[in-house]
């Protein structure tokens, strides 16, 4: 991946995905108004947005589930509507919810849906090997889906999204429900493809944390694209560093504080300063050391970043 | 498509309590039979030879026409969870077509018709010779395995235009008990048409298993009939035939076993269209 030109955040690689004015109504009710991004290759693409923003409606559509009302989508270069099959066999889907058959084991789960690509016999063996190794569940093969735990399920899942090699993986919240430390696991694997084989993943999630390792975010609210950037760019832009204090002597604290003109909220026994600038919290420690007993800088987060466009919290 | 076809059979088989609850229709039949109805009609033919064996027949004959129905529909019950659990989107983010999937579920529901019917028909076979009768003849058994198979057809096509129908399991299930709890009774199995009223008759000749039921009873009771009935006036075979269900009468035509064979043919083909017709229409 060669970067041919990098200002401003601005960046030109190939782009893999391209999504240009995509609209989709159900009645009168617009689920995905006039929404427009790409998503360059190799990247790991995160699309955020709260319940009901309308991640469902712009993903089913690019996986050609949905037919948009308007506009123009390219997937790996295939034209949306027209191109149907190759855009399929250009992407691998896991869904939110478990789509493997439970009483079937992992290996027979993983031949049949390869043979919907039309994998065969040598081939297919080949296939189901490469993509159980890739998620690390070469062990569970024998074993019924149903069996599995979480965690695993969520391997096998990924895996079955492996097995026709796509260029693109979509994950929609692949670690929704797990636990803490299998979750992180799951997220190592997902690094580990884009990482190592160089695969565009694009993925929506609940949780932020995972979204500051994205490449880029696109921020959805209202059926409309309402940010979109690196997560620094997004928490330049829209979360603010913030300057708590604790006074020896909390009167004089404000009083002080009042005096300076510097506005402040007061949370718990704690008084919170939202900063333009990290390096602005110098001065004002400088004037404020006499009466303060102590103080911390937070810096913002996604989580501040979703508030901030959105006026939600994202896990609602 | 075949591979697809094996997913669903190997689903079927590997779920004991669908099996279970598909055969459900057809223990209820037997088992009434056994306990308390054979006894009523074999009683009522007793001045006959050998009522014994030809009831036996009689009723296992309405056995093989519904065990097809029943277990079809349990086992498309998979493609409403398909549906149900959005476990089918996960088929068509591949590139297979809409008619690859319904040709799977409709060659493993036809082949789970068929095979099931083959066996209810051997349990059959031995029932009638534990119990005294006479084995079928090999001449007839074919005729009932080819029968199996267009019987089997129609019923596949029926139950996969009801399935086609329905998005919630409860809707289904509901559904499927309805329809085993019926069905007996409108293919004349519990009891023999005779004993209906008219109006209650004619629903029985219009519902389309009853014709498979006709065509077995037929080939099944063929040789006992030749015995039972060798010294009695043909008006009075005729009346009882139209009693049991084994030749129906609508108004003066007789719709005789080659003609319900004609019947179940386009019923078969009417149904398959309407499925094909539902399930490929694709939601907007």
């Amino acid at each position: 991946m060669v970067y041919i030109e990098h200002t401003k955040g601005e960046r030109y690689m190939e782009k893999i995905i391209e999504v240009n004015h995509l609209s989709k109504s159900y009645g009168d009710v617009w689920a995905v108004k006039d929404v427009s991004f790409n998503v360059e290759q190799g990247m790991l693409f995160a699309f955020l947005g709260p319940n009901g923003a309308g991640k469902s409606t712009t993903i089913n559509s690019i996986c050609t589930f949905l037919k948009p009302d308007k506009g123009k989508v390219l997937v790996n270069g295939y034209k949306l509507g027209e191109q149907d099959g190759k855009i399929r066999d250009s992407i691998g889907v896991v869904f939110q919810e478990s789509v493997l058959d439970r009483l079937l084991t992992v290996e027979e789960n993983l031949s049949l849906r390869g043979s919907f690509y039309n994998l065969r016999g040598k081939e297919l063996k080949e296939a189901v090997a490469n993509a159980a190794a890739a998620t690390e569940i070469g062990n569970l093969l024998k074993r019924p889906y149903g069996k599995l735990s979480g965690g695993q399920r969520r391997r096998a899942d990924i895996a079955r999204a492996l097995l026709h090699t796509p260029k693109i993986l979509f994950l929609d919240e692949p670690t929704t429900g797990l636990d803490p430390q299998t979750r992180k696991n799951v997220w190592d694997t997902i690094k580990k493809l884009q990482r190592e084989q160089g695969m565009t993943v694009f993925l929506t999630t609940h949780y932020m944390e995972e979204a500051e390792e994205a490449d880029y975010c696109v921020v959805v609210d209202n059926g409309m694209v309402a940010a979109k950037g690196t997560p620094f760019e997004l928490k330049e832009q829209y979360a603010k560093d913030k300057l708590s204090l604790k006074g020896k002597n909390m009167e004089q604290l404000k009083t002080m504080l009042e005096e300076k003109n510097i506005v402040y909220t007061k949370k718990a026994d704690l008084l919170e300063i939202e900063l333009k600038n990290t390096m602005d919290a110098m001065a004002i420690l400088k004037e404020a050391e006499p009466v303060l007993d102590g103080f911390t800088v937070v810096k913002g987060s996604m989580d501040d970043v979703f508030l901030g466009i959105t006026g939600k919290e994202i896990r609602e | 498509m075949t591979a697809f076809a094996k997913r669903n059979l190997k689903l079927y088989i590997r779920d004991k309590s669908t099996v279970l609850f598909s055969l459900l229709a057809v223990f209820i039949v037997i088992a009434l039979y056994v306990l308390f109805l054979g006894d009523v009609y074999k009683g009522e033919l007793k001045e006959f030879e050998r009522a014994d064996e030809l009831m036996d027949n009689w009723v296992m004959a309405g056995v093989l026409a519904i065990t097809s129905m029943t277990t079809t529909l349990g086992m498309l019950g998979t493609m409403v969870r398909d549906k149900y659990e959005h476990i089918e989107k996960d088929f068509f983010v591949a590139p297979v077509k809409r008619w690859q999937i319904a040709g799977g579920y409709m060659i493993s529901a036809y082949g789970v018709g068929v095979i099931m019917t083959w066996i209810a028909f051997v349990v059959a076979e031995i029932y009638i010779v534990v119990n005294g009768g006479k084995m079928i003849s090999l001449h007839n058994t074919l005729k009932v395995l080819g029968i199996s198979m267009v019987s089997s057809l129609m019923n596949t096509a029926i139950a996969l235009f009801l399935v086609s129908l329905f998005r919630s399991m409860n809707a289904f299930a509901t559904a499927n008990t309805i329809i085993g709890t019926l069905i007996g009774f409108l293919t004349g199995i519990y009891l023999p048409i005779g004993s209906y009223p008219a109006g209650v008759q004619w629903l029985v000749k219009l519902f389309p298993v009853s014709h498979a039921a006709l065509v077995f009873r037929n080939v099944m009771m063929e040789s006992v009939m030749d015995v039972s009935f060798a010294k009695v006036p043909s008006e009075i075979v005729q009346e009882i035939k139209e009693e049991l269900g084994m030749v129906y009468l609508f108004g003066s035509w007789e719709v005789s076993a080659s003609c319900s064979m004609g019947i179940m043919t386009i019923i078969a083909i009417v149904f398959f269209t309407l499925a094909c017709v539902q399930i490929s229409r694709k939601k907007k």
